[in-house]
């Protein structure tokens, strides 16, 4: 029986090309485009002054690769038509007598408009402008004045310590997400579509027709489906870590062991969806509507907090919440059950449930 | 054959493929239903601020201006932040159990370096294993220090000041960026799939070789094939864009008639890609598993829907030119958000017409192709 399943799986090749190795392989050089890291901001000078200092002040600006300086000496009154057409998002304006201002101490100042459309970027690059003009502003004040005097402000300023992923790169949270992914479609659709399939074909009639029990028959189809997932696991695993650098930091021994139980829920799912649907394609639909549901409510591009509060609590009924903080939490921060056990264990319930519950009205069907 | 000819021939089989379609209601619905669905779902659930950072306070100077420092902490709508009074390696079990995503740790000779320097530094600890949530709290940080700068050097004045003005949407949130982006993307899913399997489900069904001895030329199928969707595909883009912009309140500042010409556009480049793949794949299985596979995630990450394009690798960058939501995306933010005119989205507006006026040619070739073998 499980002989049988194997050949059936292999024989289908192109379709399992089509729905298996195309989205991994996007998702992983797609990974790559993951990152709200703000870079290369278009920014227009509007230069009044033109003196030795708001040159310099300009050349900090061209000296870093978070700007891209695409315009000088634009008409002030243009800076929103500008940004309409998308042609710069940010504009410093030096004011006329700037630097001679600063000289006679008359606290002149300095303007920035920003495009807000894109409100995550336009409050970095604020953030990115200001960090370098506050530079200025810490100069000016350190060099000129007599060291007898008292300093006349202070700053507090960030040191930052980034633990985990030192070189903040997103593809270290992304790429174990795309391994639980993975260990959703590949057992729920496979297990979905195989048994669909029977049905569809008249085979699973026969099948029940033989001496096989039914405990058997459904044995039979899950035990093919739980090893292919796990050599799918170790290959993805593999090339994670070995193409894409990925860190594991880890228990090997602990992540297989709770992928059992996330295992139990997703293949779980897919007898479900083949004991309401009656074709392939409705097996398909579902499983997908499944799969949207569940990646937008694990976290896996949204982080959870970000959410109302409302669909916070929605996502606790999403199994692949549990697992996708499990599998995140080992590879980077290398943590035991210590610190995983609550999302373990509502994991381990949903699986249990879920896989009882399908083998239940998948028997009803049966019999 | 005369123009009046060709015309009826054109507007028969657009009628006969219309009935086509509303004979199906549950299909129709369906149609409807998932995409406003969708669009809700997405538009809750996509934020790109976090809701409060908590963030564990290690204050070793224990002084009334460190004190003051974590209150306007606690005052910022940005942070949750608690005592966290352990030893530094404490922090690491801290991460792991999810109980802070930052600790800001003082010095003892905070008071003593207040009075001495112009810079004083306080170490930022952020448990950066999502990077993307990393750089937002460094962020958030950075922005929170400032205002604390600002308020406390009051009386003594900085050598120059630092005004911002912010165009278009001054409180800067993120749902009024994304909406646009759920249209853009649902409309590009729906507008390929439909009809992705129309030519395929005329191979299927054998009517293909009844078209075949017809005397009926291939770009008149393929035309009026394509005018039922564009009607259906723009009806479905009505609804959403209706409940997109009076659901999440944004504000809309350009021309209606506009957006509604250039979202034709849009959603004539996404049926053209549709056809395209009706004419290659051989079942109605694989063209929408292709619909699928080269509109949703690519679209979802290479379209600058939430990930800004210039700050992607090179190669990536280039790929981002084949994206027609891309160019959607200038369009409808620049309409809605900002009240472009047509003259500023000049560049967007032609590369989607090319980019349809090619898929269309191409499909056509390929189905004439078809046709005589």
């Amino acid at each position: 029986m499980i002989h049988k399943e194997f050949r059936q799986i292999f024989r289908d090749r192109a379709m399992i090309a089509i729905i298996f190795l195309v989205p991994v392989l996007q998702l992983l050089i797609l990974s790559y485009a993951i990152t709200t890291d703000v870079k290369h901001i278009k920014l227009s000078i509007i230069d009044y002054d033109k003196t030795p200092f708001s040159r310099e002040i300009v050349r900090a600006f061209s000296h870093t690769e978070r700007f891209d300086i695409v315009q000088q000496n634009l008409d002030l009154t243009r800076i929103g038509d500008h940004m309409r057409a998308w042609k710069t998002q940010m504009a410093l304006v030096i004011p006329p007598d700037f630097s001679k201002d600063v000289q006679r101490r008359l606290h002149p100042s300095l303007y920035i408009a920003v495009d807000g459309v894109d409100g995550n970027t336009a409050g970095i690059a604020l953030g990115y402008a200001q960090a370098i003009l506050v530079g200025f502003n810490v100069e000016l004040t350190t060099s000129p004045i007599p060291a007898s005097r008292k300093k006349p402000f202070h700053l507090v300023s960030m040191i930052e310590r980034m633990w985990y992923n030192l070189e903040l790169d997103s593809q270290q949270y992304m790429v174990p997400g795309i391994v639980v992914i993975l260990l959703t479609i590949i057992p729920m659709m496979l297990s979905a579509m195989s048994l669909v399939k029977e049905k569809e074909i008249g085979t699973l009639e026969q099948l029940m027709v033989t001496p096989l029990r039914k405990h058997q028959l459904l044995l039979g189809k899950i035990i093919p489906f739980l090893i292919l997932s796990y050599v799918e696991m170790t290959i993805v695993m593999t090339v994670a870590i070995l193409l894409f650098n990925i860190a594991m930091n880890g228990s090997y021994v602990l992540l297989a062991f709770l992928s059992f139980f996330y295992l139990l829920t997703t293949i779980g799912l897919g007898i479900f969806i083949s004991t309401f649907t009656n074709t392939q394609q409705q097996a398909m639909f579902v499983a997908w509507f499944f799969m949207v549901f569940g990646i937008i409510m694990s976290g896996f591009f949204i982080p959870i907090e970000n959410m109302p509060e409302f669909l916070q609590k929605v996502t606790y009924l999403n199994p692949m919440r549990y697992f996708m903080t499990i599998i995140r939490e080992i590879f980077q921060k290398g943590s035991g059950l210590r610190y995983l056990w609550q999302n373990s264990v509502l994991m381990t319930i949903f699986g249990v449930l879920i896989i009882s519950m399908a083998v239940g009205k998948f028997r009803k069907r049966v019999s | 054959m005369s123009i009046i000819k060709r015309k009826t021939v054109v507007w028969s089989i657009a009628r006969k493929e219309f009935f086509h379609i509303i004979r199906d209601p549950r299909s129709l619905t369906i149609l409807f239903l998932m995409p406003v669905l969708q669009l809700v779902m997405f538009g809750y659930a996509l934020k790109m601020e976090i809701q409060q950072v908590n963030l564990g306070v290690m204050d070793y100077a224990n002084s009334p201006s460190s004190r003051q420092l974590t209150d306007y902490f606690k005052g910022s709508t940005y942070f949750k932040p608690f005592d966290f009074d352990a030893s530094p390696d404490r922090i690491n079990d801290l991460f792991k159990a999810r109980k802070a995503h930052a600790v800001m740790v003082i010095p003892f000779n905070f008071d003593r370096e207040l009075e001495r320097d112009v810079s004083i530094p306080v170490q930022f600890i952020i448990d950066a294993s999502d990077a993307n949530a990393a750089t937002t709290i460094r962020n958030y940080i950075s922005q929170t220090l400032q205002e604390y700068n600002e308020a406390e050097n009051r009386l003594t004045s900085l050598p120059f000041e630092i005004r911002n003005t912010i165009y278009f949407n001054p409180d800067k949130k993120s749902t009024y960026f994304f909406v646009p982006g759920i249209i853009a993307l649902l409309l590009v899913m729906i507008s390929a799939m439909l009809t992705s399997i129309t030519i395929t489900r005329e191979k299927e069904s054998g009517t293909m070789e009844q078209i075949l001895v017809s005397p009926i030329r291939p770009h008149q199928i393929i035309l009026g094939k394509v005018l039922p969707y564009i009607f259906l595909a723009f009806s479905i883009g009505m609804v959403i864009l209706l409940i997109g912009i009076f659901l999440f309140s944004v504000p809309f500042q350009g021309s209606v008639l506009l957006l509604l010409i250039l979202s034709t556009l849009y959603i004539i480049t996404a049926l053209s890609l549709g056809l395209m793949i009706s004419t290659i794949a051989q079942t109605q299985q694989v063209a929408m598993m292709l619909a699928l596979i080269i509109t949703l995630l690519p679209t979802f990450m290479l379209s600058g829907f939430i990930f800004p394009i210039a700050s992607m690798p090179r190669i990536l960058q280039y790929i981002t030119y084949l994206i027609p939501a891309k160019y959607y995306l200038f369009i409808a933010r620049g309409i809605i958000l900002k009240g472009s005119n047509l003259l500023q989205l000049l560049h967007p507006t032609l590369y989607l017409l090319i980019m349809s006026l090619v898929l269309m040619v191409v499909s056509i070739r390929k189905f004439g192709i078809t046709l005589e073998k």
